[in-house]
């Protein structure tokens, strides 16, 4: 029984909704371009644009990463410590004489085992993802301090750390993988079955299961790409930095999940999508940068972004309860 | 009268407001005038005017969508009227909120139980009104009320327990019992029996003529006809939102009812098909697992295998063990003569096994992800090409099954949750029916689902054994089974009893060998 005669009313989701959410995001994030345009002078200029380009990046690329899992109804909160540990497994490997490219790759090798270790412990530990990630967010740190005395490696590579500075075609280089990353994921999230997975095993586990969906791979599946996106963005990070260090990213778990959200992640799971956790990490980056920009205190700036964030996920929760 | 059990302990705040006007039995307590709800263009509930008498079971039936839920959802303040009014007590009423409704004594039993199920009995029975002293709760002290209450009720339940650890038939029988301590005066049940037992269904019907005996006015909302004529006074009919009308039960009959209901004669409902039986699709050999023992059965190319007994005696579990979901402990299954192992689910879907689990809410659907995806979620793989589904072939297939099951909705991108039962009972079909499959396990493919729809989908069964399937058909709704099954198993404590080919034993052999008496 239960909502019978809502069939007739139901809610048709426009075909184009969720590019809709996508559209008032983007029209936020050109509104306070242009309100930091008037109001600063430095805003428009090619080197703070590059500069916001390369903050927002690494986030974009967390929040993509970060978003696969909260669709599945899970969390992942050890993003941070995993950049902080590969821009340190990077930077130590390279330091013992291995060439770049097999360096960067054992790093992302790295990445998938903490993703998939993860997926071990919720899959057949039954963990809750909270607890496991948490669990290898403070290890990993230690391990990383350990390893370099808690002290930090320096990366003399100059091709690896010229990389993050450069441009291409005038746009930073790292914002160009953010592009890399994104085609990818939205293919896989949108176009493949395994995206559709990802939202069945979000929506309900067990109705997943019983129609045929491997549910244990599937959560594999999102906890390494999770891990992955991570190991890679310690890579743009010990790049950008030229350093290995365990105690980098602090707190970008809690950015990355901002980003999601506000791009119009439920934690609830199965609702989600790769344009919104991008936008959503420029639109963090942009309010930093703006504030830097106009001399806002930096306490102040925190207080400024979690205010933001309650605001736009309360006027998304308004807008999907209006739709119902 | 302020209900059964006035262990209302409340240091009066003004909460209750019920009783300031007894209204004598076979009075109007509650009078709808023109009540109206549209939803934007769409009128859910065409004006309809039902006077409720004092002290009477009034039945309310009708097919999904007919406008029971909106009815119900009005009378409990859950939603506003568009027009018309209400008379509580001869009063005119708004029941603009939740509150409003309990406050004067006007309380509903869902289907669905709607308690916390990591507190314990008594801690349910008494939320939102605990008994406390000094500030803090007096557990003990609610513990013991709450067992009398059930003690008194005749339901062999411990109050200390938690919900968790009960049947879902024994949690509904808490949320009656929760309403019943309340003060309630007027009291709906909105398809209470659909998950109970028998013997559960029997301990709710005692109670229930229990409280009309103290004067509280019953609104029973069911699809189960003999339900009604054995409890209702009156009978209220609706159709497409409109109030069709309402009869003394003693001056109507179940045909005319369902004629009001659907405009339909009630041999269409069930009509045995006679079709050649054909070869052994699946046979079990003593196969065991948890919640089963030792069952050997088959099931024929055109046949339906019944499997009747009550809720917990089986015969879920059974299906969950042949489909993969859990591991077998002893037997073996043989597959069109063939010994199999079946591992996991897609073993069993690779054999050509679907199962439309027990729960939709729970096994069934993906409630808060549209229905197209729903119905392609075991097809995915077919319908992609390398990396990506083949867009238009999803489009096609979902579309296909929406149009050929009547799933009744303007598009594929509609929530799941957001239809009726009846329709959602079809996605999960729709699910099974692109996937394709040899054997259908049918678990309760009918509660919750109106006249219509069961005509649909028993309509169903019939094309899939012409089309030479097999099915397994679980229900705990004895003339289903009973009628539409070649073969006849009885479970009982997880272990197949007794046998019956169609029609050769009788409704009450069949029950007494399911209850063990």
């Amino acid at each position: 029984m239960s909502v019978e005669t809502t069939t007739e009313t139901a809610p048709v989701p426009k075909k184009g909704m969720n590019i809709l959410f996508g559209l008032t995001l983007l029209g936020l994030l050109l509104f306070l371009w242009l309100l930091l345009g008037l109001s600063t002078t430095s805003f428009w200029t090619s080197n703070n644009i590059s500069n916001l380009l390369r903050q927002g990046s690494m986030t974009a690329i967390l929040a993509v990463g970060q978003t696969f899992v909260i669709i599945t109804a899970g969390i992942d909160l050890s993003v941070g410590a995993v950049v902080g540990f590969s821009s340190v497994t990077v930077a130590w490997l390279l330091q013992q004489g291995v060439p770049l490219w097999p360096a960067m790759g054992i790093t992302l090798l790295v990445g998938v085992a903490i993703g998939a270790f993860h997926a071990f412990g919720i899959v057949r530990m039954g963990l809750p993802a909270f607890i496991i990630t948490l669990a290898t967010l403070t290890s990993l740190r230690g391990i990383g301090l350990l390893v370099t005395n808690g002290s930090t490696i320096s990366i003399s590579n100059e091709a690896f750390t010229n990389f993050s500075r450069a441009d291409f075609l005038g746009i930073p280089s790292l914002f160009w993988m953010v592009i890399a990353v994104a085609i990818p994921a939205y293919i896989f999230l949108h176009l493949s079955r395994w995206g559709r997975y990802l939202f069945a095993v979000g929506s309900n586990s067990e109705a997943a299961r019983l129609s045929g969906v491997n549910v244990n791979r599937t959560i594999y599946l999102a906890y390494i790409l999770s891990s992955t996106c991570a190991a890679f963005v310690g890579l743009l990070l010990a790049s950008r930095i030229g350093i290995g260090n365990a105690t980098q990213a602090e707190g970008w778990e809690l950015q990355a999940i901002a980003s999601s959200v506000i791009g119009g992640t439920s934690l609830f799971g199965a609702v989600g999508s790769v344009h919104g956790p991008l936008l959503g990490a420029f639109i963090l980056a942009t309010i930093n940068n703006g504030a830097n920009l106009l001399n806002v205190n930096a306490f102040v700036q925190r207080i400024i972004t979690g205010v933001l964030i309650i605001v736009i996920v309360y006027f998304d929760q308004l807008r999907r309860r209006g739709s119902r | 009268m302020t209900g059964l059990y006035d262990v209302s302990h409340r240091h009066d705040d003004g909460a209750t407001t019920i009783a300031k006007h007894p209204v004598p039995k076979g009075q109007p307590i509650l009078e709808l005038r023109g009540l109206q709800k549209k939803y934007g263009a769409v009128e859910a509930l065409k004006p309809a005017n039902i006077t409720f008498l004092s002290g009477e079971i009034h039945a309310i039936v009708g097919e999904n969508g007919a406008g029971k839920s909106t009815l119900i959802k009005l009378l409990t303040g859950v939603i506003r009227r568009t027009s018309g009014e209400v008379f509580w007590c001869g009063d005119a009423v708004q029941l603009a909120t939740p509150n409003e409704a309990i406050s004067r004594g006007i309380n509903a039993v869902h289907q669905e139980v709607v308690l916390c199920r990591h507190l314990s009995v008594a801690a349910n029975m008494f939320l939102g009104d605990e008994i406390n002293k000094n500030g803090l709760m007096r557990k003990r002290a609610m513990t013991d009320a709450a067992q009398a209450v059930l003690n008194d009720l005749g339901f062999n339940l411990p109050a200390a327990a938690l919900l968790s650890d009960l049947t879902i038939g024994q949690q509904q029988l808490v949320a009656t019992a929760r309403a019943a301590m309340r003060g309630t005066q007027f009291l709906i049940f909105d398809e209470p029996t659909a998950y109970l037992t028998r013997q559960e269904s029997a301990q709710l019907f005692r109670l229930i003529r229990r409280l009309q005996a103290e004067g509280v006015t019953i609104v029973y909302i069911s699809h189960r006809m003999e339900e009604v004529f054995e409890l209702a006074d009156r009978v209220s009919v609706l159709r497409d939102g409109t109030h069709i009308g309402t009869r003394k039960i003693a001056e109507t009959n179940d045909a005319e009812l369902i004629s009001m209901m659907i405009n339909r004669t009630i041999e269409q409902i069930y009509h045995k098909e006679t079709l050649p039986i054909g070869a052994t699709i699946v046979e079990t050999r003593g196969l065991s697992g948890p919640g089963f023992t030792d069952v050997s059965l088959s099931v024929r190319a055109g046949e339906i295998v019944g499997l009747y007994g009550l809720i917990g005696a089986g015969r879920s579990e059974f299906a969950l063990g042949l489909y993969g979901r859990q591991p077998l402990s002893a037997g073996e299954v043989h597959w069109q003569g063939n010994k199999v192992r079946i591992r996991n689910e897609r073993d069993a879907m690779d054999l050509g096994i679907a199962l439309a689990p027990e729960s939709r809410r729970d096994q069934g659907l993906c409630l808060n992800l549209p229905i197209g995806l729903n119905i392609n979620l075991p097809v995915f793989d077919r319908l992609s090409r390398g990396l990506t589904i083949n867009r238009g072939r999803e489009i096609e297939n979902a579309d296909r099954q929406i149009k050929d099951l009547k799933i009744k909705t303007p598009t594929r991108r509609v929530l799941a949750s957001a239809m009726s039962g009846g329709n959602q009972q079809k996605i999960v079909i729709g699910k099974w029916l692109s996937h394709g499959a040899k054997l259908f396990i049918f678990d309760e493919p009918t509660v919750g689902v109106d006249v219509g729809t069961k005509a649909e989908i028993y309509r169903l069964f019939a094309r899939l054994l012409e089309q030479g399937a097999g099915i397994i058909l679980i229900s705990s709704y004895l003339p289903e089974v009973y009628e539409l099954s070649d073969r006849l198993h009885v479970f009982r404590q997880g272990r197949l009893v007794a046998s019956h080919t169609y029609r050769s034993a009788s409704h009450e052999e069949v029950l007494t060998q399911a209850i063990g008496v």
